[in-house]
């Protein structure tokens, strides 16, 4: 038996992961969830490459006014974005207490995630709100343009997302505070929650700087 | 030699058994539409040149791989009673290789001249010859051609001339369709939204039939194409097509034609078609669901495109109950009586 | 030498907290148990192989002759667009998500997925929406018709009836599950393999399937946003594919096909993998090239997310483009013939025994041949400017399809079956299975080759006689009453062995991977200790190979399994609400059906939370 010892690598690797996962087995030592959680941001990838290839695609061929430039206000929006920004360096500080084993102040941070990301959310609401009835730009209907609603459809799409992460970070903390995840062996829910919500960050970047910045470039 | 390789083997003969005489019987059609057996423009001789190519490669590749594979299970079939193991052999990386290389130098061979090839199609005709060039607007579900500089209007049967440079505008007024003649040239997509054009260059006189290629509704497979290559010179020439159709339509001249005009002009057909000099739309009132220019429509050998052979009776059929013919055409049904069906069907026939 | 019944005097597992094992309707509903769930995947898979089988039987009858007039028009392009949506989505994929389900665990040594309510998640989606796009002959008394593919702007409002609407729902409910799926077994496979099972260990098959989940996680996003683009467009009225607003169809068609030709790898892969587990076992010696074999389908895997622009070679992309997509495409041939070459080197002086599971591995290679090698003639724009949507294309397809992944997945039948049910499928029956079905699949395809070259193109419901087309679709037909026969004979097997076959035991074909080490069926753990995994080929090593015998531990290991749950079931339906609110957004005899949107999104939160924190 010895000469095939060294063929076995990873025979002591068991484990459990503790949160609800099956996991008698843990070959490459890195929780399941964290896994998956980066195998569902790669289908992420995807999915915004998708819509955010879709605005590009249809960049120009908007029949009907307004265009890009006549809607896009970038002080505003640097705002927002500078918000949500922000909210990644809470969230991190929030990942950061969690292994630090400090529940209360990680679901302070999550709390502040989470207003950060609802304030991005009611900017984003206003802005919506503000192009549709002071400068036009239709979704959907008759009034609708091409510009309308591939903006929407990709913004809102990352809207959403935004509004799931702070759905999510609201849940987290109620746990947080039910002493129902708690720092250790759960902190790693609490980080995969963090990679969700800089991925989120991340879409945004791409954006704001490909969608409303590079329009005023020329 | 055991019983189970027997039956294998007879199973196999009666397979072949079987296929052959079917296979044969297929070879008996006369088939008009043969676009590598019998290509008819140079686009399609290109296509004809590469299926015959891949066709030979294809073959000595099946061939071999079959020959491989039937003397491995013919002589490496378990004997009984032989409990022995087979050797275990994990494979050989230098067959690996060899057979990893050999495919990569025989794609890159044949992926070389299929670009060539490519190229050539898309290439632009020469602009300083004849060329004729016809807007193709796919309409569900028959083709609107126009001959822009000759200023004819007609549809589904699209007049040509032997080898003359054809260049086609394709676009769609509704949704994707797809242009193929299979024996003048390969097949391209009409498109609403986008002009593309199609280059091809009849090299035979004749008549080339061929349909839409995408699906694009209910008459999908009832929205077919002829083309009829003209000869240079003589009465048939295409010349001689042109100035024909560039002559207005003609005269009703029987009670019954006369009848079947009035039936045009007041039961509805003038509100989608046009007969050049008798009833025209006026601009702007041409819509994606009008219908063909009948000015000439006695001419053509079929109608509905390419449904019913063009025959005073095919056309009343057609007029009284169209959606019979074509599931789903857009021509309304204005509920025409026997009579009036064939009165217009007269009138109809005598546009020459 | 070592035998595997040692491995059932080893001590049984301690159980943290009982699953209960019974098997009435309720179990069913709410079991999180892979082998459970990969049997509902299957059953499904093969019930909707009858009924896509049945609408093909149908529009062939329609095609036996010229000029008949049994379904036309639409009611011809409904059962053609059904034929196509039913087999790729609701047959071939149920089934290889069978497979997968219920023998990757088993083949890793692992006890379940790695999140078995996730899993049941996938299926319940998956179930809505099989059952969401077949409503549509319900509610409206006709099926979507505008082709599988779906181009638009056929599926739009102006052209493209109210079944379309059931088209996208259900297609987007079946990508929802698509893409769980492939994380969960994204993570299944990398992190739950059993201790020693190195990548190089892995066996072809879950290779193959690891392929695939990569393949399903990144390549449904693309059409599902295609789908919620369409979806936007005919309930709200947005303006994606409508050329009077500046709209450009190619967008469908490339949201589509940068999903569509991965698919196409999804349905072929699995079938390699597993006939790279049957020859083996048959042949009586390794996979010939077994790293090869690993390396080719990962390769296939990559090239395919850059060769979907093969399918618009006649959309008119340019020639700059054609050129590179018919580049990439070419690439494709080379890892295929490594894989074709390995299986002839693996039958290469080995000592073959023919039961119904090898005759279909075997009957795979020459089938597939056929039809990669008429694909590599598609891959070729001068070439496929004619063959792009003619009958050359249907039975190049086809025998990709038929010769390739249903034959492999038929001959996975004949051979997981006994480990599924504990009982061996008849060999009689099986036989007449596989030779009457392979008559008839080249019966049926291979004169379509003949078509395609005589001009005929695909989905048409009609021809006429004088088009030289009579002969090769009346023998095109035949074939398919071959085909029904020979598939119906596949399922009277199927059912009646469950009652009447001969015992399997845990081993009936002296195989080589672990899942054949447990009993048949496995019980709920799968396995009584963890196997240790010490070689390639752990099981064959184990019996055949001194000193490799797989390790029983003395002392009972301690395990607990999750327990059965209803909140999968929840989510999904939720999610279902959601897309029944879509689907009558703008109302119903006056009712708006837009709160059930809200009702449907409160629903997922509500039943979510309740998932989060429901021990398991």
């Amino acid at each position: 038996m010895s000469a095939h010892a060294e063929n076995l690598t990873h025979d002591d690797a068991h484990g459990h992961d503790g949160h609800g996962a099956l996991a008698e087995n843990n070959f490459l030592g890195l929780p399941n969830i964290k896994l998956a959680m980066w195998a569902f941001l790669g289908s992420e990838c995807m999915f915004f490459g998708s819509l955010i290839g879709t605005y590009f695609f249809y960049h120009g061929n908007s029949l009907s006014g307004p265009l890009p430039k006549d809607v896009f206000s970038i002080g505003i929006t640097s705002i927002s974005t500078f918000l949500l920004l922000m909210s990644s360096v809470t969230m991190a500080l929030a990942v950061d207490s969690m292994k630090q084993q400090k529940p209360s102040t990680a679901r302070n941070f999550i709390l502040a995630t989470a207003l950060l990301g609802a304030t991005f959310v009611g900017f984003q609401v206003l802005e919506f709100h503000e192009f549709y009835t002071e400068k036009h730009l239709v979704f959907a209907g008759p009034n609708a343009s091409l510009f309308g609603s591939t903006f929407y459809t990709m913004t809102g799409f990352h809207g959403t997302h935004v509004t799931v992460g702070v759905i999510w970070l609201v849940i987290m903390s109620i746990l947080i505070q039910k002493k129902k995840l708690v720092p250790g062996k759960e902190a790693v829910n609490v980080e995969v929650m963090g990679l969700y919500w800089h991925f989120v960050d991340i879409v945004w970047i791409v954006i704001f700087t490909f969608v409303y910045l590079l329009e005023f470039l020329k | 030699m055991s019983n189970a390789f027997r039956s294998f083997r007879h199973r196999l003969t009666a397979l072949a058994a079987l296929a052959l005489p079917l296979m044969l019987a297929a070879c008996d059609e006369a088939h008009p539409r043969d676009a590598y057996a019998h290509p008819a423009g140079d686009a399609s001789e290109i296509s004809a040149w590469f299926y015959n190519l891949y066709l030979i490669l294809d073959t000595i590749i099946f061939v071999g791989v079959v020959i491989a594979f039937f003397a491995a299970i013919i002589k490496f079939r378990k004997k009984p009673g032989d409990n022995t193991l087979p050797e275990q052999n994990w494979g050989d990386s230098r067959l690996e290789i060899a057979w990893t290389i050999v495919p990569t130098l025989v794609v890159l061979g044949i992926t070389v001249p299929t670009l060539g090839g490519l190229f050539e199609l898309a290439k632009r005709p020469d602009q300083n010859q004849k060329i004729i060039e016809i807007d193709v607007v796919g309409k569900q579900w028959w083709w609107e051609l126009d001959y822009k500089k000759e200023g004819i209007n007609t549809g589904n049967e699209m007049h040509v001339e032997v080898g003359t440079q054809v260049m086609l505008h394709l676009t769609s007024a509704d949704v994707i369709h797809a242009w193929w003649v299979p024996r003048l040239s390969g097949k391209r997509d009409a498109t609403p939204g986008r002009n593309y054009p199609l280059n091809f260059r009849p090299k035979e006189v004749g008549s080339f039939d061929g349909q839409c290629a995408e699906l694009c509704g209910a008459s999908h497979a009832l929205m077919g194409i002829r083309i009829i290559v003209h000869p240079k010179d003589g009465p048939d020439s295409y010349e001689s097509w042109v100035k024909h159709m560039q002559e207005g339509a003609a005269k009703a001249a029987t009670p019954e034609q006369e009848a079947g005009q009035k039936v045009f002009m007041n039961k509805g057909c003038v509100a989608c078609h046009t007969i050049n000099g008798v009833a025209e739309l006026a601009p702007g009132s041409r819509s994606r669901t009008s219908g063909p220019n009948l000015t000439h429509v006695g001419s053509r050998d079929f109608i509905a495109a390419h449904t019913l052979k063009n025959t005073p009776e095919n056309i009343a059929r057609w007029v009284k109950n169209p959606q019979e013919v074509k599931p789903g055409a857009l021509m309304s049904n204005l509920g025409l009586s026997d009579q009036e069906a064939k009165d217009v069907a007269a009138f109809l026939s005598n546009l020459k | 030498m070592a035998s595997i019944a040692d491995f059932a005097a080893a001590q049984k597992p301690i159980y943290h907290q009982e699953r209960p094992s019974k098997t009435g309707l309720l179990d069913w509903l709410t079991t999180v148990d892979h082998k459970k769930i990969g049997i509902l995947y299957g059953g499904a898979g093969l019930f909707w192989l009858l009924v896509g089988g049945l609408e093909a039987l149908l529009f062939r009858i329609q095609l036996a002759k010229p000029d008949q007039h049994i379904f036309v028009g639409d009611t011809f392009n409904g059962l053609v667009t059904m034929h196509a949506t039913t087999m790729v989505f609701l047959a071939v994929m149920p089934m290889i998500a069978g497979f997968s389900n219920y023998f990757v665990p088993l083949m890793i040594g692992a006890r379940d997925v790695a999140f078995p309510r996730m899993n049941a998640f996938s299926w319940w989606t998956f179930f809505a929406g099989s059952l969401t796009i077949n409503a549509s002959l319900l509610f409206c008394g006709a099926f979507p018709a505008a082709g599988w593919t779906g181009y638009a702007p056929l599926t739009t409002k102006d052209f493209g009836g109210t079944p379309i609407d059931f088209w996208w729902a259900g297609l987007t409910l079946l990508a929802v599950s698509s893409m769980v799926a492939g994380v969960n077994f994204v993570v299944t496979i990398l992190n739950l393999r059993a201790p020693g099972m190195t990548l190089m260990r892995v066996p072809v098959l879950t290779w193959m399937m690891l392929v695939i989940q990569f393949l399903l996680a990144f390549s449904f996003p693309p059409v599902a946003v295609g789908l919620i683009l369409l979806a936007f467009d005919r309930t709200f009225g947005t303006v994606f594919y409508s050329t009077g607003m500046g709209g450009d169809p190619h967008l469908w068609q490339h949201l589509f096909w940068l999903f569509g030709h991965p698919e196409v790898y999804v349905l072929i892969l699995p079938s390699m993998g597993i006939v790279s587990e049957i020859l083996p076992v048959f042949t009586r010696r390794p996979l010939f090239g077994h790293h090869a074999v690993i390396f080719s389908g990962v390769f296939i895997g990559f090239v395919g997310f850059g060769v979907w622009g093969h399918h618009m070679f006649t959309a008119g992309m340019g020639p700059i483009a054609d050129a590179a997509f018919a580049s990439t495409t070419a690439i494709v041939a080379i890892p295929t013939g490594v894989k074709i070459f390995n299986w002839l080197g693996t039958l290469w002086n080995s000592k073959m025994t023919f039961p119904t599971a090898m005759l279909f591995a075997v009957s795979f290679i020459p089938m597939f041949t056929l039809g990669g090698l008429s694909g590599m003639m598609h891959a070729s724009p001068p070439l496929d400017l004619q063959q792009h949507d003619t009958y050359f294309v249907v039975a190049h397809f086809h025998y990709v399809l038929v010769g390739g992944a249903l034959q492999g997945l038929f001959a996975g039948f004949y051979f997981y079956m006994p480990k599924i049910s504990g009982k061996l499928l008849n060999e009689t029956l099986g036989k007449i299975h596989f030779w009457v079905f392979l008559a008839g699949f080249n019966i049926t395809f291979f004169p379509m080759h003949l078509l395609g070259n005589h001009g005929m193109p695909r989905r048409i419901y009609t021809y006429p006689a004088d088009a030289g087309w009579n002969t090769e679709n009346l023998i095109a037909t035949s074939g398919v009453f071959l085909m029904t026969f020979a598939t119906l004979t596949f399922v009277y097997n199927l059912i009646t062995s469950l009652k009447n076959g001969k015992d399997a035991g845990s081993d009936p074909w002296d195989a080589n991977t672990l899942e054949w080490m447990t009993s048949s069926p496995p019980p709920v753990h799968n396995f009584d200790f963890t196997p240790v995994v010490l070689s390639e080929r752990p099981l064959w090593d184990h019996k055949y190979t001194p000193g490799f015998e797989i390790p029983v531990p003395e002392k009972a290991e301690e395990i607990h399994m999750p327990s059965p749950s209803w909140k999968p079931m929840w989510v999904s339906a939720s999610a279902g609400v959601i897309i029944v609110g879509l689907l009558t957004f703008n109302g119903i005899a006056g009712i708006p059906g837009w709160p059930l949107c809200i009702v449907g999104a409160i629903g997922v939160v509500l039943s979510v939370y309740a998932w989060v924190t429901e021990p398991v």
